[in-house]
């Protein structure tokens, strides 16, 4: 059973943009200062166009590994998978590690015991044994969520703000705008994220326009926050890491009411879980594709990629800080090469549909 | 070696009928007709109306003289529910379901008289989902008068009513029903195929059936829709799903099943449209509540104080500063007793039922707090909780499990665990399909237009067509 475009723009609008607004807002404003938004405009539109691609490559209904093994065999599909497959995991490194550090902060009072992020891990390990079709329908369910708990929680936040923070624009200059651009790079990867999804769902008229105005308009919501946080926090705003939840923290109703805040912070956590997992279980999909034929399979390789992730976050437990470090500062450059590079290059290769070859 | 046919030889017949029914209360009555043909009736005791038996068969035979061909017979049986059958375990079934059978010498058939006496109780308001505004009626264990109850409020040639047996001992009427032409044909059948091939010795009740008719026997997520009131049954018919009523079962079946129809009740459609938005609302607010409330008091307790307001803090502070269990294991302890309570109350006689309420509420409740082993929030969070569960009384089993596994998620892992269940929960309802119909739809897959008869109710002047989500061959309801 295939997914739905519906459930396409769904994932592009309200989903997509929640991966950034962890740590992402902190990190920009550490490079960027007041000039952080610029760094997510490029990356949005960049995105946005690649997504376009990604989704015209979806008109030939056939999935990337099928694409790949009928223009050069099976062999070279197989490798392509495996290389994507090893991204996609290395991708989901730095969501899974925002994940574990805002289960801390927002959950606990005092740092729990590291083992009670293991449950994860386990949801993620059902999670990505289930066919695409159970997360397609789980999109469903998470847009309104997720823009429920993003309103809500601009809507407390916004009266804090001070826009004013962000003048005078242009003031960090180029390098600074090149710097975040860079290390954005890390949390915008969408179009490769669209990849495995490619051949399993039905394109329809329009949908890579459509597609590219969903995610242009999760990118404004994304901007909007970015900016509401940078207002609030300003100068401080570089300490402030899990921007989500801490700028709805001064509503001034919270003496009588308490922490409402926390309803939509939870909210948008829950959505944010199975961003998260996105990427694992399209790892597992595009695995069991192509090594295929038994029935254990998806369960067999859920369960390895998440146990090899699982090792990973432990073994980097205390050298966190230094790994969001790395991969948005060093190895900020693999990001491009699947999300840019890889989409166009897939493009410009299966692009055309046969009919349009043969003319 | 039983015979499989009759033989035209009354004792040799007798015999063979008597091999598979060998009980002392299936009582046999020999007679002659004027020809002096000699007769025998066998019938089970206290199934047959003996008055009626005498009056529509005996009476007019012992009068006859005529040729001993059954059919001729059967012409002078002034029953209007008299049929021939050659099969001698067909004609024991029949004398099972209380219904005479007659043997003569020369017999090409057996004669089945029916005058089947069932005691049954009257037609009476269904003890759940009773309505203030709207029928009072509800089905009964005699599945002819629920059928009847069902043909009354569908007078129509498109209602179809298919009788099946189920139970290799039991022999169980079971009628599957449905619209012709709304009904989609697929389900109908793939739902007689699935009757048919179940191979159980008895069926005591519907429920047993709906793990036969489930994709996912062993799920927790409903899959089978249950209803006793033939108002809602019908409703449900002409949506477009299909329906089993089971002998000796006051519970009707209805297939397929969305998990949003749990929240509607019959009422929400006998009164005004914002009211019934309003109740539905309210009814999920008080299951989320009575799920998440004591699963949330626990994780507050224990790892994010924060969730609760400070003045509210304050007071639940003051009030378990003395508690010598664990938040997770005082919440653990109200809920069992909780259910050991609501459990003894519904199996005892009324009365006595009400004293253990009283025992139960007060004595306990009180004694417990003043003697410092539960605190008094731990107490109301459960009593609004058990409250809360009752307001979808069908999804009681579900719900109550689910309480239980939010509650240990609460004490080991916090708040987040119980974001993980959750999420749990959701992935799999997502993932639950029965008949081809998503149980979690208009959710889970979206579905716009349905979303008009959920949990926010449009008027019924809206509601023109039938839920997309059941994909009945006939879309349109109002014209």
């Amino acid at each position: 059973m295939k997914l739905t475009s519906r459930q396409i723009l769904f994932f592009l609008a309200a989903i997509a943009p929640l991966g950034k607004m962890v740590i992402m807002p902190a990190r920009l404003a550490a490079i960027c200062r007041n000039d952080l938004l610029w760094p997510v405009l490029a990356q949005v539109l960049v995105q946005a166009a690649l997504v376009f691609c990604v989704l015209l490559l979806a008109r030939r209904e056939r999935t990337l590994y099928a694409l790949v093994r009928d223009a050069a065999g099976s062999v070279c599909a197989k490798i392509c998978v495996l290389v994507l497959s090893a991204f996609l995991l290395f991708a989901a490194l730095l969501p899974v590690i925002e994940q574990k550090l805002l289960v801390r902060s927002i959950f606990y009072d005092t740092i729990p015991a590291y083992l009670v992020f293991t449950p994860f891990f386990l949801f993620s390990a059902y999670l990505c044994s289930r066919p695409l079709v159970s997360l397609g329908r789980m999109w469903d369910i998470l847009a309104p969520l997720s823009l429920v708990g993003l309103a809500g929680i601009l809507l407390l936040s916004v009266g804090s703000a001070d826009y004013g923070a962000l003048s005078p624009a242009g003031a960090a200059g180029a390098p600074a705008f090149a710097g975040g651009t860079g290390a954005a790079c890390g949390w915008f990867f969408d179009a490769a994220l669209l990849l495995p999804l490619i051949g399993r769902f039905s394109y329809t008229k329009g949908l890579a326009w459509k597609g590219a105005l969903c995610y242009l308009a999760g990118g404004g919501v994304l901007l909007f926050l970015i900016a509401t946080f940078y207002g609030i926090f300003s100068e401080i705003a570089v300490i402030q890491a899990h921007a989500i939840a801490r700028m709805s923290g001064f509503f001034a109703g919270m003496t009588v009411l308490g922490r409402i805040d926390y309803l939509f912070i939870f909210a948008a956590t829950f959505a944010l879980t199975f961003y998260v997992i996105f990427p694992l279980h399209g790892t597992v999909g595009m695995l069991t594709e192509s090594f295929g034929g038994k029935k254990q399979l998806p369960f067999l390789l859920s369960a390895a990629v998440n146990l090899v992730m699982l090792v990973v976050i432990y073994l980097l437990n205390f050298r966190t800080s230094q790994t969001v470090e790395w991969v948005t500062g060093r190895l900020f450059w693999i990001f491009p090469v699947f999300s840019v590079l890889l989409p166009l290059l897939l493009l410009l290769i299966f692009g055309r549909r046969p009919h349009e070859k043969n003319s | 070696m039983v015979k499989k046919e009759i033989s035209g030889k009354r004792d040799a017949d007798l015999e063979a009928l008597k091999e598979l029914l060998p009980a002392q209360d299936i009582l046999t009555f020999f007679f002659e007709d004027a020809a002096k043909r000699q007769y025998v009736c066998i019938f089970a005791d206290a199934l047959t109306d003996k008055d009626l038996l005498a009056e529509q068969a005996l009476r007019p035979l012992s009068g006859y003289d005529g040729a001993p061909q059954a059919e001729c017979i059967a012409q002078h049986v002034l029953s209007p529910e008299v049929r021939t059958q050659k099969n001698v375990k067909e004609l024991a079934g029949e004398v099972l379901a209380g219904n005479p059978v007659l043997l003569w010498e020369g017999a090409d058939a057996g004669l089945i008289v029916g005058t089947k006496k069932v005691a049954v109780r009257a037609v009476a308001e269904p003890p759940t989902d009773v309505a203030i505004k709207g029928p009072r009626e509800g089905f009964i264990e005699d599945v002819k008068t629920n059928t009847s109850l069902v043909r009354r409020r569908l007078k129509t040639g498109e209602l179809m009513i298919e009788m099946l047996t189920v139970g290799r001992r039991s022999a169980t009427s079971v009628a599957l029903c449905w619209l012709e032409g709304t009904c989609r044909k697929d389900i109908v059948e793939a739902i007689r195929s699935k009757l048919k091939k179940i191979d159980i010795d008895a069926v005591p009740d519907s429920s047993y059936l709906t793990r036969f008719l489930s994709d996912r026997p062993y799920s927790l997520v409903k899959q089978v829709g249950t209803t006793e009131k033939p108002d809602i049954f019908c409703a449900k018919l002409a949506e477009g799903r299909a329906g089993i009523l089971v002998d000796g079962s006051p519970i009707a079946l209805t297939l397929p099943y969305l998990l949003a129809e749990d929240f509607q009740s019959s009422e929400d459609y006998f009164v005004p449209a914002y009211r019934a938005t309003f109740t539905r609302l309210l009814r999920l607010f008080a299951l989320i509540t009575a799920i998440y409330l004591p699963a949330f008091y626990v994780a507050a307790q224990l790892f994010k104080l924060q969730l609760l307001p400070v003045k509210l803090l304050l007071t639940i502070a003051g009030s378990i500063r003395d508690i010598p269990l664990s938040p997770s294991l005082e919440m653990l302890l109200v809920l069992l007793v909780l259910e050991v309570l609501n459990e003894a109350s519904i199996r005892m006689p009324k009365y006595v039922g009400m004293a253990l309420s009283v025992v139960g509420a007060l004595v306990l409740g009180e004694t417990a707090v003043s003697a410092g082993f539960v605190s008094t929030p731990a107490i109301i969070i459960v009593a609004f909780s058990g409250i809360g569960l009752y307001a979808v009384p069908n999804l009681i089993e579900e719900t109550s499990v689910l309480r239980l596994a939010m509650l240990l998620a609460a004490g080991s892992v916090g708040t987040y665990g119980i974001l993980l269940v959750s999420a749990l929960c959701l992935v799999v309802i997502a993932s639950t399909e029965n008949f081809g119909v998503p149980v979690g739809a208009p959710f889970a897959p979206f579905v716009g237009r349905d979303l008009r008869d959920t949990f926010v109710k449009y008027n019924l002047l809206s509601l023109k067509e039938r839920p997309e989500t059941l994909r009945s061959p006939n879309k349109r309801r109002l014209k």
